[in-house]
């Protein structure tokens, strides 16, 4: 009879505890691509996120995040059914998207069905003023802008001939920089580009001989600026400096193509070898070496810090007893915080307001930071170029 | 403005020559069998990432991912083909779904073998600026515009002078009446293809030495390899090149005169033009009185 009520006793504790643990598991959908055009961005912005998950598991003790995750195959169709198929799933928000084309129609439904998306993916500026309420991003193209106009203008750069792909982000930032460098004083140069082209000699060859810009701002991809880089390469325009948004100033870079990336500048968080110093910073370093056998790179930490951004917001609502009461969303509007990127407050609209990128640039096998000031690890090589 | 222009010309006819490489194979199998291989791109991709292992690994030239590449890919290729051979009905556009299919396959698996990683070559040889008066290329796109003239030549001497070549063009023609002649169909569309896949394994070599190559992007050299193609005339191995070569020029003149955004639509607009004007494409119909 006691080993009957002992048994009994078991099992009920057993169950309680399986609904305590069943009850605590809050649901996070991941919809990013992890294949198509965008997979490695978004491959490496999913790293984030589940290092994300693994800290906050590890260090909340009362809440477990599970995260559900689902390929958007870098289409926007496919976004869209990623965020319906997560709903069904009964996540609480969804973080990830990657391109601007991707996450405006995937953040459309997901603010139809209710539910919180983060992005650090998409920086068109359209996203934040299409009057969706649940819709979060912790950087902008603001921020870019500002850091890659910063450099410019502290070199004293008096001409810029920016090539940019026609993508949407890519050509709003591009648009960006002109108008502002323009107001400067700054002669400006626009050579757009379809995203297809895989030569570039005909562009560099006009900068070269019709612009004759002491600078050049590329606006695009990672196979963009190896294809523009190594066009300059081969014509060699009289050009006293180079640089890039993101993407560029990265150590996966560095050491995949290092002849060409001698001396460019790029937006960078983080100086290489990466240099953590807040504990936040190194429990994200260790984890995600722990997790991928690899050093961390950017994408890895927008990933994380907007993911950890929504997991304790979520967390709080759970709390307050808030999650089906649009609890979420509230949470996520009162955060302000420090993070790896710098403090993190949204406006009404869901920006982050704080968002400023920093200057890198490649010397020899590091990433100096080298703009603005006060964040600075070296002085910017310049006049550089990689040829 | 002269020195812009002959620079984009120049640009222009090195870009036809990498284009034609791409475009040859898919050329030879749509001519001979009339399908349209939507995994051509992925073929050729396939032989730039054996390209970047060989490089990588080994430490070596990516010329000497060739030979690997050329028996990797041909396997690959004569695979493709015995999946389209087992389709009996309505083959030509049966094909398609299938090839596709397998397009989508070989750019996961490239995916998974491969990450998504952007790769080049990083042979300082390769890349170095090859300069002729006041032209300016990479050495690596004068070598393989050379590589593919000689590919071109050899592949239209095969087709018109060796005996396979011949069949290969009998059985487009007539399959039935190239049966009565003694011509095993089924083997010679084989031939075909393993040349396709020979021909894919040199373009993928090129493209990986002066090129940037992701996984994604099969798809857009197999629209570009179809475009060249029709623009070509089917079956046309001379109008490969020439087609190639005034799309690549065509492109690059508009860079230059116009902008940069508009080099697809440029392409795309020759493209229509040469179909509305010769609908045959440029040499379809020679070779159809031939």
């Amino acid at each position: 009879m006691n080993k009957a009520k002992t048994i009994a006793l078991a099992m009920a504790a057993l169950a309680a505890g399986m609904g305590m643990a069943h009850a605590d598991e809050l649901r996070v959908g991941v919809e990013v691509p992890l294949t198509g055009p965008l997979a490695r961005v978004g491959m490496g912005t999913e790293e984030g996120i589940r290092v994300a998950a693994e800290v906050f598991n590890k260090t909340n003790g009362k809440h477990t995040i599970k995260l559900i995750t689902v390929d958007d195959e870098s289409a926007p169709a496919k976004a869209v059914a990623a965020v319906e198929k997560l709903a069904n799933e009964k996540v609480l928000a969804v973080t990830g998207g990657y391109g601007s084309n991707n996450i405006s129609p995937a953040s459309d439904a997901a603010d139809k069905l209710g539910l919180v998306y983060v992005s650090s993916g998409g920086v068109d500026d359209s996203l934040v003023n299409s009057g969706r309420k649940n819709f979060f991003r912790i950087n902008n193209s603001a921020g870019y802008q500002k850091a890659l106009v910063g450099l410019i203008s502290d070199l004293n750069v008096k001409s810029v001939s920016i090539v940019y792909s026609t993508k949407e982000a890519t050509q709003s930032l591009a648009t960006g920089i002109e108008k502002t460098l323009a107001a400067k004083g700054v002669k400006v140069s626009m050579h757009a580009f379809d995203p297809a082209i895989t030569d570039f000699k005909p562009i560099i060859n006009k900068i070269k001989l019709q612009d004759r810009s002491e600078f050049i701002a590329m606006s695009g991809y990672e196979n963009d600026y190896v294809g523009i880089l190594r066009a300059a390469r081969v014509l060699k325009p009289n050009v006293k400096g180079i640089a890039g948004v993101w993407s560029l100033a990265t150590p996966k870079m560095a050491s995949d193509f290092p002849d060409l990336m001698q001396n460019v500048y790029g937006t960078a968080v983080l100086p290489y070898p990466v240099a953590f110093n807040t504990p936040d910073g190194k429990l994200f370093a260790d984890t995600y070496r722990k997790l991928f056998n690899k050093e961390p790179d950017y994408l890895g930490q927008f990933g994380y810090v907007q993911s950890m951004l929504l997991f304790e917001a979520i967390a709080r609502a759970a709390d307050k007893g808030t999650l089906q009461k649009n609890g979420v969303a509230e949470e996520m509007r009162k955060t302000d915080r420090q993070t790896l990127i710098g403090r993190v407050q949204f406006d009404a609209k869901g920006d982050n307001k704080n968002f400023t990128q920093r200057m890198g640039q490649h010397q020899g096998k590091q990433i100096v930071l080298v703009w603005p000031k006060d964040a600075a690890t070296g002085k910017p090589v310049y006049p550089g170029v990689p040829w | 403005m002269s020195e812009l222009i002959m620079q984009a010309v120049y640009s222009g006819l090195l870009q036809g020559g990498s284009y034609a490489l791409i475009a040859l194979g898919l050329a030879l199998v749509f001519g001979a069998m009339k399908i349209i291989n939507l995994a051509h791109g992925e073929l050729v991709l396939l032989a730039a990432y054996i390209a970047y292992t060989v490089e990588t690994k080994f430490g070596a030239n990516p010329l000497a991912a060739i030979p690997v590449a050329v028996v990797i890919v041909t396997l690959t290729s004569a695979v493709i083909y015995f999946l389209v051979g087992r389709i009996k009905t309505n083959r030509e556009i049966n094909s398609l779904t299938l090839t596709y299919g397998v397009g989508v396959i070989l750019t996961n698996l490239v995916l998974l073998i491969w990450s998504a990683d952007v790769r080049a070559t990083s042979s300082p040889w390769m890349q170095e600026a090859f300069v002729l008066g006041p032209l300016y290329s990479m050495r690596s796109e004068v070598l393989f515009f050379g590589v593919s003239v000689v590919l071109i030549g050899g592949i239209w001497w095969w087709l018109s002078r060796s005996w396979y070549g011949r069949a290969v063009r009998a059985v487009s023609s007539n399959r039935d009446a190239a049966k009565l002649m003694g011509i095993n169909p089924g083997l010679t569309e084989l031939v075909s293809f393993i040349v396709a896949g020979i021909m894919a394994a040199f373009a993928g070599v090129a493209l990986f030495s002066y090129g940037v190559v992701t996984p994604a992007f099969g798809g857009v050299l197999t629209v570009k390899a179809f475009i060249i193609t029709v623009l070509a005339g089917i079956g046309s191995i001379p109008g490969v090149l020439i087609g190639a070569v005034l799309l690549g020029v065509v492109e690059a003149l508009t860079v230059t005169l116009a902008s940069s955004a508009l080099q697809e639509l440029a392409g795309m607009g020759l493209f229509l033009l040469v179909l509305f004007i010769m609908p045959n494409g440029l040499f379809g119909a020679t070779r159809r009185r031939g």
